[in-house]
């Protein structure tokens, strides 16, 4: 799930978050997916473990939003129609809400491989 | 070419030195240790938590944070069971796998359990790694997450599980429905939920969260330890059961009252019978204890505690006749109540004949016509059967905790032996004559065709 992203380094320097912050969100609209009424974490390939895991994991109203949203993106899609505009996702409707599972996820496996490779340092006496 | 008789003398050296290179925290078993050889607990409070220790000699410890919120206390069914899967589960400071493995590095082992009364979270591990422990324990009951995958994947599928092993013991089956029929609410709740239990209603990780919030306050909690000073443990329980919420008032439950009945359950997969009456409550909670109780336990027994005999016990010498039937009495010790089981299982005839014979016997006893001997027997086996129980560390552990939680004493060993040894033949009798006066409490699962009523074993309801 996890590409390599530049977010952290450009979050951690407010100069160049400042500067990055209107062209993300001009990409973000451009790539259309918000006119479906879809959020960016709606378009994370669900064909992986941890993916698939942190869906089952969503609490059952996100679940059901989820579906609703993509059942509605493909007939908009197959209709070759973009919603009417207010049904569009607007910019602050477009929340992480499975990504934030996702890292725990990750986590979780990450200390599994770290407590694995465990190397022991014997208690002095 | 090198002599052989260089490496022979290094070869030695070597030897020699491996075999004196033991660590030096490793202790011999003559050597000198802080423990005591006393079987009583001291008990303190540190900070608004009841702690007891009993600082016996030897190089492993087992600690226990004992709460109030066994099956009586729960507020909805199955919250006991889920806050016990719960234990030892992601924390705000780590994870259940870090908890895990760091517990093995040390050797530890840890478990939750749970009774009627009590909730306990234990754990047993060398002398040493008791800051550790404590640290860990302290972590559990204030800081476990409670998440809603970890309740999904983890805690209800072993709920379930526990439902349907319930629901396949013909024996527990009888034990928690005589239990309901004795005491209804409270005391009567099933030990763990049962197979009709709506738990999709009442169980939640919020439901179990808000549980365990008045469940692990400070004045629901005992801490116990067997194998640590009572100063050092008192010192790292200060330490570390900071964060433990000390606003709850804890949780309560009514005053047990005693109702009895008879119930009567269709079982396809064996027979089980049990006939109670009310007890004695336990030891700990000072004022209604009846040693008499624990005598008459002992009187009737049914098991034998000595091989290639069946015994001095009434019930053993009343069902030798009928093979294929076996009863056993036990006396379950509350803080405010107690039950006295006797429970038949078997095929379906042999019980009904043994428990016909079984209520003969009890009548035997209140007539007085029992021989000394068997009386002595008793006694002996009864005053034996206290004392192992608070010197052996699991129950002794519990029955402390419980004791200082229900605002009683901790089990003191000494009390005990002499309350038993105080009973006398008249006290016995006319205790048997109170019994079978009351009402009884009937519980048969099994075969009910065969199965006897209560009226027919000539026992009031």
């Amino acid at each position: 799930m996890s590409q390599p992203s530049l977010v952290n380094y450009i979050v951690k320097r407010p100069w160049l978050s400042r500067f990055m912050k209107p062209l993300a969100s001009w990409y973000a609209n451009a790539a259309g997916y918000r006119k479906l009424g879809l959020r960016a974490d709606d378009l994370i390939p669900e064909e992986s473990e941890t993916v698939l895991l942190a869906l089952k994991r969503l609490p059952p109203k996100e679940a059901y939003d989820r579906v609703f949203r993509l059942r509605r993106a493909f007939q908009a899609s197959l209709a070759h129609q973009l919603l009417p505009k207010e049904q569009q996702t607007k910019p602050e409707e477009d929340v992480e809400y499975l990504s934030p599972i996702i890292r725990e996820i990750e986590a979780e496996a990450k200390e599994r491989d770290d407590l694995e490779s465990l190397s022991l340092n014997k208690r002095k006496a | 070419m090198i002599s052989r008789s260089a490496i022979g003398r290094n070869a030695q050296f070597a030897l020699r030195r491996q075999c004196c290179a033991k660590p030096s925290n490793r202790r011999g078993l003559a050597a000198a240790v802080s423990g005591s050889t006393s079987f009583s607990y001291d008990s303190s409070d540190v900070s608004g938590v009841k702690v007891a220790s009993r600082d016996v000699a030897g190089p492993t410890t087992k600690l226990a944070v004992i709460a109030k919120a066994g099956t009586r206390y729960q507020s909805a069914p199955g919250l006991t069971s889920g806050l016990e899967h719960f234990a030892f589960k992601n924390t705000y400071k780590r994870s259940a796998l870090r908890i895990t493995r760091e517990s093995e590095l040390l050797g530890g082992q840890l478990n939750a359990h749970h009774t009627r009364e009590a909730l306990v979270i234990e754990a047993k591990f060398l002398r040493e790694d008791l800051p550790y422990f404590t640290e860990l324990l302290g972590e559990v009951i204030s800081q476990t997450k409670y998440t809603p995958h970890e309740y999904h994947e983890e805690v209800e599928p072993l709920i379930k599980l526990s439902q349907k092993k319930l629901l396949a013991d013909v024996s527990e089956l009888a034990i928690n429905s005589a239990h309901g029929l004795a005491f209804h609410r409270g005391l009567g709740t099933p030990l763990y939920p049962s197979s009709s239990t709506p738990l999709t209603k009442y169980l939640s990780d919020e439901s179990i969260a808000q549980f365990a919030a008045s469940a692990y306050s400070k004045p629901n909690l005992a801490v116990v330890a067997n194998g640590a000073s009572q100063a050092d443990l008192a010192k790292w329980v200060g330490e570390f059961f900071k964060e433990t919420s000390s606003s709850g008032v804890g949780l309560t439950s009514e005053a047990t009252k005693y109702y009895g009945g008879e119930e009567r359950i269709a079982h396809d997969s064996g027979n089980s019978l049990v006939i109670a009456f009310p007890g004695s409550s336990s030891f700990t909670s000072g004022g209604s204890y009846k040693p008499e109780i624990a005598v008459l336990a002992a009187l009737l027994g049914g098991k034998s505690s000595i091989k290639w005999s069946s015994g001095f016990s009434l019930l053993s010498k009343a069902i030798s006749a009928f093979p294929g039937a076996s009863a056993s009495t036990t006396h379950f010790a509350y803080s405010d109540a107690g039950l006295l089981t006797i429970q038949f299982s078997g095929s379906a005839q042999a019980i009904r004949d043994a428990s016909a014979e079984a209520v003969k016997a009890l009548k035997s006893v209140s007539e007085g016509s029992i021989s000394k001997e068997d009386f002595t027997k008793a006694v002996a086996l009864a005053k034996y059967r206290a004392l192992e129980e608070g010197q052996n560390i699991e129950s002794g552990l519990v029955a402390t905790g419980s004791g200082l939680i229900h605002g009683g004493k901790p089990f003191q060993i000494d009390e005990v032996g002499k309350s038993v040894e105080s009973v006398t033949a008249d006290k016995l009798k006319s205790a048997a004559k109170g019994l079978l006066e009351g009402k009884a409490t009937v519980s048969a699962v099994g075969d009910l065709y065969v199965l006897p009523y209560a009226e027919e074993l000539g026992l009031k309801i």
